[in-house]
């Protein structure tokens, strides 16, 4: 594990040592690499200044870059307001080989 | 797992198991329900001791029923709020609106008030009964409500066990458990105990049953589309009176699976000594495998082609091998059980193409079948001297003359003809005679073929692997790190614990498992009732939450946001209906829904705090009961302390009692509350 964090590491241009491994630490236990990945540059892209560990502000972050991360692995959808919020932070990030999903109302709809 | 595929294979493997319920039935004279006796002996000549109940497989489908006119109900009012807004939006007027109370069946999950009231509702059952009812004289009830944390059959199992390991257990005690999960089945196996009869309503394959999953008839669970039942009657009044025989019951007896088992287990020349008890262990753990309620089950592994035989053959050869058993008391020897998953793996490719032949087969035979059904005439008329004959002509029919050839002579024939068409086993049909669509192929614009769900894996075909990991996972099978965090955490426990993907790993990944470490995460907590709803409900069913808990559901700017999306994918995964297809939810991280829970826990109000708490079990004892006075007297002295029950006043049973604040002296009936009946 060791190897790959180095490696990882080195991909986030112009982060600071801090910052990136500020935002390793916020990775899910059985996150896949190329989810993480792309939810770091997330993280690091709408971070600022280092929250505080277990702030409102940390929480919110963490929240939102799921949102997004869900939407865009799972294909989940979430309420408007949450969606856009999410979308507008995740400006510029280039997603490559994001799956593509049915949803249940989509399938709901042709059926009825 | 499900209860028709396991129990069938079992049923059918070995058949002796069970034996039919004799119930003596309420007897109706002049329109007065006679009530039955139930201190008489038991007609089945075989006395139980204990009786559990597991009430989830009671509760639900009693509620089935009134919960599809619900959604009936919500669809028509979805329909009449369009209507209303579209006269609104013309400037039309409007009588005032009607608000109806609507059932949300997630209602039944603990924590919630239906679930509190419907604990009350039990408790005041068990009291009555004690109190008139003959055969209730020296119960001793036991209820374990949604408070207590746990699923009902793993309480009762462990009830069981407690019981056994302490000194004044009866090793006769017959137990008879009464649920139609086929995982009791294992549980009960699981217990050691010799004398465990499981007891459950007979399904009868001939005779019409409704669709377990919604109640109706006509089609089965596969086929189910989840819709509406029709109304019968003009108040629906009908609806409980299904016209089949009234429900009968069987009995499971697991003493004869074990002496099945034991012939089939039964292991010679072992370079140990052979311990029956501990092959059943392990007989049970490997049907966990095929599948339970926690895990998805593995993709190679499927009950109805002979999953479970297929692992005991080669637990059989791993055993010799490796010198001992996959599990001891409760542990698993995950060196072993790499062994069988490796054996498995290796035969995982021949698996899948087989059950892709098999698929196959069984589509074509059917497309042909209804291509016959189709036809009026059958497929195959005898023709020379052995053709029919119309009745009522004047001359009888001729004598056949030398049939033997006749009949011969036909058979050449046919074979002549079996030996052009495309393989050997498509020319005859289930009655023997050959079929005349043998031979045709299979044209791709059948118009009588549905089109097939699309099936991106294509699990027969060489890559399989690779499209299962990119598809599912997402991640490419050469990642072996990944695939290994798979398989770590497919076999791991604490309160903690759930299986953080969607699907099941393959069993030809089970590799170097033997070093990972088991142990249950000591220091972990289960969730209290009101923080799982808040893990399992969806918003739209958080008004059964406290208002400050829904927000967290709702809000946008709540920091768990993310736990509830309003609109999922389903991966159907090669089936038909939404239903049958995986859903892909996100998992509820535990640190952070209980980190943003603690803001919000103050808002409780007190009656919501005791929803929430975690429960003990309740005793109930009638006042003839032997016990009776010892639990008066403790009440009479406010004793505090957990005291111990002398276990010769309650038939052996051990454990510790406090006293409940709900508890009711009245005429006859006492309560109170234990705390770990060990």
């Amino acid at each position: 594990m060791a190897a790959g964090k180095a490696m990882a590491a080195a991909e986030p241009l112009g982060r600071t040592a801090e910052e990136v491994a500020w935002a390793e630490a916020l990775r899910g236990a059985c996150e896949p690499e190329h989810h993480w990945r792309h939810r770091r540059e997330f993280l690091l892209r709408n971070v600022g200044e280092l929250p505080a560990a277990g702030s409102a502000q940390l929480q919110r972050l963490v929240s939102l870059s799921m949102v997004w991360a869900n939407h865009v692995f799972l294909g989940c959808r979430y309420p408007p307001q949450v969606m856009e919020k999410a979308l507008e932070m995740a400006e510029g990030i280039q997603v490559t080989g994001a799956p593509v999903r049915t949803t249940r109302d989509e399938l709901v709809a042709k059926k009825g | 797992m499900g209860v028709p595929a396991f129990f069938r294979w079992l049923s059918r493997k070995y058949p002796s198991i069970i034996v039919n319920c004799v119930e003596e039935k309420a007897k109706e004279c002049n329109g007065v329900k006679a009530p039955i006796d139930t201190s008489k002996p038991n007609p089945n000549e075989v006395e139980f001791d204990n009786l559990y109940l597991d009430m989830n497989g009671i509760i639900h489908p009693s509620f089935q029923i009134r919960f599809r006119a619900s959604k009936e109900g919500m669809e028509a009012a979805e329909e009449k709020q369009k209507i209303r807004r579209e006269i609104l939006a013309k400037g039309g007027i409007l009588p005032p609106e009607e608000v109806k109370e609507r059932f949300d069946s997630n209602c039944i999950t603990p924590g919630t008030e239906f679930m509190d009231n419907l604990a009350k509702c039990l408790r005041y059952y068990i009291a009555d009964r004690l109190n008139s009812d003959p055969g209730w004289k020296n119960l001793t009830v036991i209820l374990s409500d949604a408070s207590a944390p746990g699923e009902g059959e793993h309480k009762i199992m462990d009830y069981i066990r407690r019981q056994r390991a302490q000194p004044n257990h009866d090793p006769n005690t017959h137990h008879c458990l009464c649920g139609a999960d086929a995982d009791l089945i294992m549980l009960g196996l699981a217990t050691h105990e010799p004398n465990f009869t499981i007891i459950r309503e007979e399904f009868k394959p001939n005779k019409p049953k409704p669709c377990a999953l919604c109640n109706q008839m006509g089609h089965e669970v596969k086929d189910c589309q989840g819709l509406p039942r029709e109304k019968q009657g003009k108040h629906d009044q009908f609806a409980d009176s299904l016209p089949i025989a009234e429900q009968e019951f069987i009995f499971i007896r697991l003493c004869v699976l074990r002496e099945y088992l034991e012939r089939e287990l039964t292991m010679a020349s072992l370079p140990f000594t052979f311990d029956f008890e501990r092959s059943v262990d392990d007989w049970v753990f490997m049907c966990f495998f095929v599948g339970n309620d926690f895990l998805p089950h593995l993709p190679s592994l499927e009950i109805r082609e002979g999953a479970i035989d297929r692992l005991v053959n080669i637990y059989k050869n791993v055993v010799h091998k490796t010198g001992g058993y996959l599990t001891e008391s409760g542990f698993v020897n995950l060196q072993r059980v790499q062994m069988i998953m490796l054996a498995v793996g290796e035969v995982e490719d021949s698996i899948f193409k087989k059950r892709k032949d098999d698929d196959d087969n069984f589509k074509r035979r059917q497309k042909e079948k209804r291509k016959r059904m189709k036809r009026d005439q059958p497929s195959f008329i005898p023709g020379g001297q052995f053709s029919p004959q119309a009745l009522g002509n004047r001359s009888s029919p001729q004598a056949i003359s030398n049939p033997r050839q006749a009949a011969f002579e036909m058979r050449m024939h046919d074979r002549q003809n079996s030996t052009t068409s495309s393989s050997p086993n498509t020319s005859l049909t289930s009655d023997g005679s050959p079929s005349l669509a043998g031979g045709i192929k299979r044209k791709a614009e059948d118009s009588d073929s549905e089109p097939e769900p699309e099936d991106n894996i294509r699990l027969w075909e060489t890559g399989w692997k690779q499209r299962y990991y990119k598809n599912k996972f997402d991640v490419d099978a050469s990642d072996e790190k990944f695939r290994r965090k798979v398989v770590q955490s497919y076999g791991c426990a604490s309160w903690n614990w759930y299986y953080p993907f969607h699907y099941a790993p393959f069993a030809s990944d089970f590799e170097g498992i033997a070093d990972m470490p088991s142990d249950f995460e000591k220091g972990s907590k289960p969730f209290k009732p009101l923080e799982q709803l808040m893990g399992v409900f969806p918003a739209a069913s958080g008004n059964f939450l406290p208002p400050t808990w829904r927000k967290l559901m709702t809000d946008p700017e709540s920091s768990i946001i993310d736990f509830y999306p309003e609109d999922f994918a389903i991966d159907l995964n090669g089936k038909k209906y939404a239903w049958q297809g995986v859903a892909l939810l996100p998992f509820v991280d535990e640190r952070r829904l209980r980190a943003a829970l603690e803001e919000v826990y103050p808002d409780l109000t007190p009656e919501e705090s005791r929803r929430n708490s975690l429960g003990g079990d309740v005793l109930f004892v009638g006042k003839h009961h032997p016990l009776c006075d010892f639990i008066v007297e403790q009440y009479k002295t406010k004793n505090t302390e957990p005291v111990d029950i002398p276990p010769e006043l309650c038939h052996g049973i051990q454990g510790k009692l406090t006293l409940n604040e709900n508890a009711k002296l009245s005429v006859g009936i006492s309560r109170c509350s234990v705390t770990h009946l060990h």
